[in-house]
């Protein structure tokens, strides 16, 4: 008994020694040596934020969002209360740490030391001259876990009044109604919460809270736990918000890599015609990452859009092709609502598909930005219309992002779309054969065909080599059940087994015979 | 005991086709396509029968087995559970392959694949044995200067290589996911390090397309640098690269010498 009380005293005391070394190490990581700094940001931050913190590096005009101004001593993710300015050291730590997902922001934990990192902020932190802790903290109150009746009261919330829908619109895709500018006059976009791989501050509820607590300062993200405002909720009720944004992610529409092939279900009789038909449910979606056009000239740096979804149905005539993606804003030229929330100059949305001319023999494909001089690439085309001519689905021959002949419509390519709250959903038929195979791509069933897209958002200036595309994957239309397979399987079977049998007679006479 | 021969040889078999196995999938982390492993397994099979049928004692052993099991009343049970056996595994392999595959084509690319000895680069046709990178002696002729030229190499390399390299160099920039094949990362010891300047002007400029077709040029998104940026911006951005990761780019020179 004596024994162990002494050695519970000492396991106590090592864990008490461990525990001052401890927070005598944070105490010392967070007293951050400026002059040390300086190198490190001169190494690692100057190129983007600048070499006097203003966030006007070389590539700022190509960066979306802009890198910070540390002049102005304002940060968007903190954990300070909504009235008081100043970060805390922690907050700046993580992002500096862990990166901002969605943004040139890289995580610099895994090749920055935790010194470095204290360094460097006491430099950042120079810049506007930050010299006092925070005053105020954002009060958590006591954590709402999430469940159905807390997502149900949050979603309440989220539309009461329009609360949220009047930026993040009814489907929290950041549909816009309205067009959104930050402190420095940049355009912004708010937020699309089905999508929190976009989140610079991750989507666990806790940090959303704060996001709903603090606001996003310097945007028109405002706090939802500021009294003047009249929109302002309780603490029990920004978890109930948090608990439902949190709910939001999308679960069947993600990037997976390994889901690389479409594939084309077979369908008796009608194909759907209409994107919202409930037979596109069967058909599996693959989701894939769309990239801004950065290769050929002129290229094109601040994409609205980064994810699209394709399904594919066929029959014995032809192939439908849907395809679906997120865009804040339905761009209609023409239309005066339109006009208000897009940049300058209103563009119709447009989305295509590419595929090469002839299916590819070897690995040999087409270029994947719209083909080369060899090969050739069809490409059909949507694009949503005017106020004054309705949507169109056109055939392009391509061999090159400038070099595409759009074909007279001559009715082979089919097209529907729908917009709703902040998705397009558009599908595309063509027949799978046609009566010119040196110029089309001839469909067969169980073939690989290599598939790309491209779209444009002409709300964001998105129109000819400005758009966000994918690279190759594949499309195959997948072969009906058959009892073949079977059949041949049973058929081999038997015959080896009388090969066996007719073996083992002979082998068996043979042996007899010699004994 | 002896292991009987028939046993040896078919452990032999088995060993090597998870021995590839393991190292591909497992150790090198690169899965091998499996049609390449039936072909790796056919020679293997050959080589291993060739070596068990040596002579005609050795084959009379190896067959050993078979015909006891075939001929040997005794061993009716045996025989009657392999002349089953055999049918079922024929069926299963026929009706296997007759299933339409939903595999997708395997790809195998070469990811550096070796130079030409000559390129046409900014209209004109260089010489990639003897090119040098025209900043390259400031390094120790001028360090200041050197320095100079580094930061304007940053600089090019912020305003157009970042998005998918990355600001750290590691092949991890924004856009990387979306891109097949992923951007090189250069801070691997595996990259830059291995390669002269020279290499890298000419992947540089000629990007994705100037590719050998064994590299698959199709996919690359390497843009055609020369169309965008200056000679000189490109060997400073070279210099950058080399300068941030820590890695010397290999020589001429210490090629020799090391032979």
């Amino acid at each position: 008994m004596h024994l162990t009380n002494i050695c519970m005293r000492t396991i106590a005391g090592v864990f008490a020694a461990g525990y001052l070394s401890l927070s005598a190490g944070a105490a010392f990581a967070q007293s951050g040596d400026m002059d040390a700094g300086e190198a490190v940001y001169a190494k690692r931050c100057l190129q983007c934020h600048g070499e006097d913190g203003d966030g006007l590096g070389p590539a700022a005009e190509r960066l979306n969002p802009p890198p910070r101004d540390f002049t102005l001593g304002m940060y968007k993710y903190k954990t300070t209360g909504f009235d008081d300015d100043i970060p805390n050291d922690a907050d700046l730590t993580r992002m500096i740490r862990d990166g901002m997902p969605g943004t040139a922001m890289p995580g610099w934990g895994d090749m920055l030391s935790e010194q470095d990192i204290a360094d460097v902020l006491a430099y950042i932190k120079y810049f506007a001259e930050i010299e006092d802790a925070p005053e105020i903290q954002v009060d958590y109150g006591t954590q709402v876990t999430s469940s159905p009746e807390s997502i149900a009261a949050g979603k309440a919330l989220f539309e009461e009044g329009d609360r949220c829908t009047e930026c993040h619109g009814l489907e929290g895709k950041g549909s816009a109604i309205k067009k959104l500018k930050d402190d420095n006059g940049d355009r912004t976009w708010p937020r699309n919460l089905t999508k929190p791989w976009t989140f610079r501050a991750s989507n666990d509820p806790k940090d959303i809270f704060t996001r709903i607590s603090v606001g996003i300062p310097t945007t028109q993200m405002p706090s939802f736990a500021d009294p003047n405002s009249k929109s302002s909720v309780s603490v029990e009720d920004r978890w109930n918000i948090a608990n439902y944004v949190a709910s939001l992610a999308k679960t069947d529409l993600v990037v997976n890599p390994e889901n690389f092939v479409i594939q084309g279900g077979r369908v008796d009789g009608a194909l759907p015609t209409s994107p919202d038909d409930e037979a596109w449910a069967t058909a599996p979606p693959s989701t894939f990452i769309m990239v801004p056009q950065i290769v050929g000239e002129d290229r094109f740096f601040t994409p609205a859009n980064d994810t699209i979804s394709v399904r594919a149905l066929y029959d014995d005539n032809s192939v439908a092709i849907h395809v679906e993606w997120d865009d804040r804003t339905k761009s209609i030229p023409g239309d005066d609502k339109a006009a208000s929330i897009a940049d300058e100059e209103l563009f119709e949305d447009s989305v295509a598909i590419q595929f090469p001319r002839d299916i590819p023999e070897g690995m040999e494909k087409p270029y994947f930005l719209m083909g080369d001089g060899t090969n050739p690439v069809n490409l059909w085309r949507w694009n949503s219309g005017t106020t004054d001519a309705p949507q169109t689905g056109t055939v392009f021959d391509a061999m090159g992002i400038n070099d595409q002949q759009a074909r007279a419509d001559n009715g082979e390519l089919s097209v529907s779309s729908s917009y709703r709250d902040g998705t397009w959903r558009v599908v595309m038929t063509r027949a799978l054969t046609t009566v010119l195979p040196e110029t089309d791509l001839q469909f067969e069933e169980g073939r690989f065909v290599p598939i790309s897209f491209f779209a444009w958002d002409g709300s964001n200036s998105e129109a000819g080599t400005a758009h966000t595309m994918t690279t190759w994957y594949w499309l195959q239309l997948k072969p009906a059940a058959s009892s073949k397979p079977i059949v041949y399987g049973v058929l081999a079977a038997l015959l080896s087994l009388l090969v066996l049998i007719w073996w083992g007679r002979g082998a068996a006479a043979r042996a007899k015979r010699e004994a | 005991m002896r292991i009987p021969r028939l046993l040896q040889a078919t452990l032999v078999l088995v060993g090597v086709y998870f021995g590839f196995i393991v190292v591909f999938d497992y150790i090198l982390e690169a899965v091998i396509p499996r049609s390449l492993l039936t072909m790796y397994m056919f020679f293997v099979t050959a080589g291993v029968f060739m070596v068990f049928t040596y002579d005609e004692d050795q084959m009379r052993e190896l067959a050993a087995p078979i015909k006891a099991m075939v001929e040997d009343p005794s061993k009716r049970g045996v025989r009657n559970v392999v002349f089953l056996l055999i049918p079922l595994l024929v069926g299963y392999g026929v009706y296997d392959k007759t299933m339409p595959s939903f595999d997708a084509p395997v790809e195998l690319r070469t990811i550096h694949p070796a130079p030409p000895s000559t390129a046409k680069i900014y209209g004109e046709r260089v010489n990639l044995l003897t090119l040098e990178n025209p900043f390259r002696h400031y390094e120790t002729e001028d360090p200041e200067q050197f320095a100079e030229y580094v930061e304007e190499g940053a600089a090019v390399y912020i305003e157009n290589c970042q998005y998918c390299h990355g600001d750290k160099l590691d092949g991890k920039g924004p856009y990387a996911e979306g891109l097949n094949p992923t951007p090189l990362n250069f801070q691997d010891i595996g990259t830059i390090a291995q390669l002269q300047e020279s290499y890298l002007y000419w992947r540089i400029t000629t990007g994705g397309p100037g590719l050998p077709k064994e590299a698959a040029p199709w996919i690359s998104s390497m843009p055609v640098w020369q169309n965008f940026l200056t000679e000189e911006e490109i060997w400073k951005v070279i210099l950058f690269l080399y300068d941030y990761t820590g890695h010397a780019p290999r020589s001429w020179g210490a090629a020799n010498a090391s032979h």
